[in-house]
This record gives structure tokens, C-alpha cells and sequence, in this order.
């Protein structure tokens, strides 16, 4: 009787997660046809811009870097969501993690391709990519760029697939199309117990191998910058700088997808106010320690006073990007603090506002970041204010919305919650966890009264 | 009666072997590229130090990814299939 029962939720549970994959309903259609008329702007604009060149962009001297580097830092920065949560997560076997993880490992795997493709755009002339691969130099921390994100691409790929593999195999074994694709991909998955300790290893290799991966690459993209000695970039805690960065707007970023196919996908049930109140938490500490970390890059240019960093300093507090500067301090710092510092009513729409707030006030912060700079160089360039044109702006959007297209394909191919996760959650998780929890208490001392 | 809509056994174990030595390919493919800029830089001697040092350190996480997918393949697809 207990049986048929554990068998039933077993049921009803993967209806309910392959539900997505299963039915489509003309909810999806529309999506799909609002996200491919930015992703046509996009390409519209691309198609112009290789054919006329770059100067049909706001770039010029001295600001060559412009929305394309702004956008490439910002969606790295995105990416960091999904893997390094996933894996600390998983590594601290926080049990809340189990709806979370795939989610966020998916944000990984799709934004970095819009990432790396910032670059491609941003070249011009993408043959010239040949000659990196040809002639690159490791001289150049662009290099770097290249090697370290190829190589979070490659962990973040693997650490996707591996966690799936016995989903895939209940894709395989209950629904009626694409068996081949999922007979290839499940690799055999039956579930003996051979299978399920080689795969637990492997999770566990991948989730150890992946957080040094994803730190080394945020720490890489601020090479970029602080490598050079252009005005408030040749900074020493650019790096963790930018991990800090990068892991907040990650996790909101992750927040959103969360809300938005909770809804989209009745996932109630799976995704709760627990979960967020959760992120939200986590949330906040990336906003106090993201403050730490602008007022300590801000405060040390501020008393080393040297000229050209001021014009630079002035330039963002009260010169021509004071909108964009203090815009990303009123997005990361007092939004997150009005709607996370308590979260007891409404917190999922305190935690989406939040988030939302934090991800535009982060793209501000990239910009910020790149642009000003730029616009004070030390060498007498006349000044020419940089104003982004209808392509940048079409590239922004269509890249936007390419990612969300992905990330809404991958839905109907893939559950995009752990079935297998939840299973052994309710199986096992709670016995685990008492024992666990035992094990951190002291023992019973004997004769204590 | 065999079920036509299931693809053949056969059929399966090959595209699994074809999709696991993409990857392999994959990385190896990236290496060989580090190790040839490797090889540039130090025939130009043009900052031979970093041009050893990165790919020391990238060239090792290539090698356990392809080891970690290699050995998830020979546990689940071919230990378990003989199981």
C-alpha cells in the first residue's frame, strides 16, 4: 500500500516536470514569435554592420570598446550563476538546492555562447578570429579571455549533461519521440547501483573542478582591463571585483528564470517562497559585499588623487555618466536593500524586483566601467562623447532575446527541473538529513543527568 | 514482436561512441592549439613564460574533463550495457 503510493507521487511528479516537453501550448508560440522579432533587429543589424564595417557603430577613438565589450562582460558575468551556485550548492549539500540546480547550470551553458559571441561582433571582421587561433599571442590577456572561457565552457557543458543523464533516460523510457536522440544521450542510464556511484563521482569531480574554472574566468575577463594602464582600470582587486560582480547579477538573473517558469510551467509546487526567501538572502550579502568592493576601488582612486584618474572619478560622479553611475548604485545597493531586508510578506515580489533592479544596475556597472575610461584616456584625444546607434542596440536586444530563446528550447527538449534530483530528495533526503544533522550535534554523554 | 520504433541496439552503441569521441576530438583539438601557440611563442621567444604557464595550468583541466566524460561513458554505457 505504502509502496503504490511512493509510486503514484513518483508518477505524478514526472508528469507534472515532463509536462513542458510533452505539450506545447500557444503560449510558447508567442514567445518564440516575440523573442525572434528582436533576435531579427539583431541579425538586421549584424547583416549591416559586417557589410559597412564598424563605423556604422557609436565606436571611434578613443573609445573603441562600447557596447559589444559592456555586453561581453556583463552576459560572463551571467554565467556565473548557474555553475558556481550549482556547485557550491551541491558540494555543501544544501537539500534546497534540488528544484534550483538545472536551471541554473543552463543560464551557464546558454549565456556563454551570447558572451563569447559579444566578441565575434564586436571584431568586425570575424574572419580575423583565424588569426587568434593562428598567431594569438600569450602576451595578451585576450588570450587569456579565450583560453579560460573555453574552458569554463567545455566544464560548464559537461557539468550540465552529467546531471541529466538519468532524466534523459526517463525521457527515453516514457515519451514517444526522439528516442534515438535520448537512447544516445541517456548512455544506457537503468539505474543499478553501479551506474548511480559512477555518476555521483563524477558530479562530484566536476562540481570540485568547476568553481576554481568559473572564478579563474571573471578574474581573466578583469585582466582584461586592469592589465592595461588606462585610468581606474589598472586596479589589483579588479579581480574579485569582478567575481563578486558576476556571482550577483548571476543569482539574479537565475531569480528571474526561476519566477518567470514557475509561472510559465505551473512549477508551484517545486519552486516555493522557500527557495527564494533562500536566494534572496543570498542575494542581499552579494549586494552589501558588491558596496564593499566599488566603495574600496572608488575610495583608494579617490585618495591616490592622480590626475587622470580624477577626470575619470569626476566624470562618473558629477561629469557626463553621472545618470549611469549613480543609476547603478540606486539599482545594486538601495533597491536590494528596500525589498530583501525583510522578506516575511510578498517575497517573490520583493526577490523578482530586486533582482531586476540588480540586473539592469549591473550592465550599468559594466558600462561604467568600460566607457568612462576610455572617454579620459591620457593621451590627448579630443573629446568625442560615444553614443551607441541603432545596431548596438539591435545587437543588444537580439542577443537578449537569443538567450531566452535558448533557454526556452531547452525547456521543451529537457526538463528544467532535476527529476531524478526530487525523487531522491523525498527517497532519501530526509533520512540523510537527520543523520546528518545528528552527526554535527555533540554526543550523548553517559550518566548526565 | 520487436517494436519498430525503437532504434536498434546496434544503432545506439555507435552514435554513443561517435558522440563521446567528438568530445574527445574536442579537447583534443584545444590542446593541440595551446600546444601550438606554445611552440610559437618559444620560437619567437615571445614571452615564452606565460605562453608555458597558461596552457600548464589549462591543459591539465581539458585532460580530467575528458577523463571524467570518458569514464561516465565506460561506467553507464559500456560496464553497465555488459551488466
Amino acid at each position: 500500500m505504502a509502496d503504490q503510493a511512493v509510486a503514484d507521487q513518483k508518477d505524478v511528479h514526472e508528469d507534472i516536470l515532463l509536462a513542458p516537453i510533452a505539450q506545447t501550448g500557444p503560449g510558447f508560440y508567442w514567445a518564440v514569435a516575440a523573442l525572434s522579432v528582436f533576435i531579427l533587429w539583431g541579425a538586421i543589424a549584424y547583416a549591416f554592420q559586417f557589410s559597412e564595417g564598424l563605423g556604422v557603430t557609436g565606436l571611434q577613438q578613443p573609445v573603441s570598446w562600447g557596447f559589444y565589450v559592456t555586453n561581453f562582460v556583463f552576459f560572463i558575468g551571467i554565467s556565473h550563476a548557474g555553475t558556481l551556485i550549482s556547485a557550491i550548492l551541491r558540494l555543501s549539500r544544501a537539500e534546497w538546492r534540488r528544484p534550483i540546480t538545472r536551471m541554473a547550470e543552463v543560464i551557464t551553458a546558454m549565456v556563454l555562447f551570447i558572451g563569447a559571441g559579444q566578441i565575434l561582433v564586436d571584431l568586425g571582421r570575424p574572419d580575423r578570429v583565424l588569426n587568434v587561433i593562428l598567431h594569438g599571442r600569450y602576451q595578451s590577456p585576450l588570450l587569456w579571455d579565450a583560453t579560460s572561457i573555453s574552458a569554463y565552457l567545455s566544464a560548464s557543458l559537461t557539468y550540465l549533461y552529467l546531471p541529466m543523464i538519468p532524466d534523459i533516460a526517463i525521457l527515453r523510457d516514457r515519451l514517444g519521440k526522439w528516442k534515438l536522440f535520448y537512447s544516445v544521450l541517456a548512455l544506457g542510464w537503468t539505474g543499478t547501483e553501479q551506474q548511480q556511484k559512477v555518476l555521483n563521482r563524477a558530479i562530484a569531480i566536476m562540481a570540485v573542478l568547476v568553481i576554481p574554472v568559473a572564478v579563474s574566468v571573471h578574474s581573466v575577463v578583469s585582466f582584461v582591463f586592469s592589465m592595461t594602464l588606462q585610468p581606474m582600470w589598472h586596479s589589483t582587486i579588479f579581480g574579485p571585483y569582478f567575481v563578486v560582480g558576476a556571482i550577483f547579477s548571476g543569482i539574479a538573473a537565475l531569480i528571474v528564470a526561476m519566477i518567470v517558469f514557475r509561472k510559465a510551467y505551473g512549477l508551484e509546487h517545486y519552486l516555493k517562497p522557500i527557495h527564494f526567501r533562500y536566494l534572496g538572502q543570498l542575494l542581499l550579502i552579494m549586494s552589501l559585499l558588491w558596496f564593499y568592493f566599488t566603495f574600496a576601488e572608488y575610495l583608494t582612486g579617490y585618495y591616490g588623487a592622480e590626475p587622470e584618474e580624477m577626470k575619470v572619478f569626476w566624470a562618473k560622479f558629477s561629469g557626463p555618466f553621472w545618470p549611469f553611475f549613480w543609476g547603478m548604485v540606486f539599482c545594486n545597493l538601495f533597491v536590494p536593500l528596500v525589498c530583501l531586508v525583510r522578506l516575511g510578506h510578498h517575497t517573490i515580489g520583493k526577490v523578482l524586483a530586486a533582482s531586476l533592479s540588480i540586473i539592469v544596475g549591473m550592465w550599468l556597472e559594466r558600462f561604467i566601467i568600460v566607457i568612462p575610461s576610455l572617454s579620459n584616456p591620457r593621451l590627448p584625444f579630443p573629446l568625442t562623447p560615444y553614443h551607441p546607434t541603432w545596431v548596438e542596440l539591435g545587437e543588444f536586444a537580439g542577443s537578449l532575446a537569443l538567450f531566452a530563446l535558448f533557454y526556452l528550447l531547452f525547456t521543451k527538449v529537457f526538463p528544467i527541473i532535476s527529476i531524478w534530483e526530487i525523487r531522491e530528495g523525498r527517497e532519501e533526503g530526509l533520512k540523510e538529513v537527520e543523520e546528518r544533522v545528528k552527526s554535527y550535534l555533540p554526543d550523548e554523554v553517559e550518566g548526565a543527568t | 514482436m520487436e517494436d519498430k520504433r525503437l532504434p536498434s541496439d546496434q544503432l545506439v552503441t555507435t552514435l554513443q561512441w561517435v558522440w563521446v569521441a567528438g568530445f574527445i576530438f574536442l579537447v583534443l583539438g584545444i590542446i593541440s592549439w595551446f600546444i601550438h601557440l606554445m611552440r610559437n611563442a618559444l620560437s619567437l621567444r615571445d614571452v615564452p613564460s606565460a605562453a608555458i604557464g597558461i596552457p600548464l595550468v589549462a591543459i591539465p583541466i581539458f585532460l580530467t574533463l575528458a577523463s571524467v566524460v570518458f569514464y561516465v561513458f565506460w561506467g553507464l554505457a559500456v560496464r553497465g550495457r555488459r551488466q
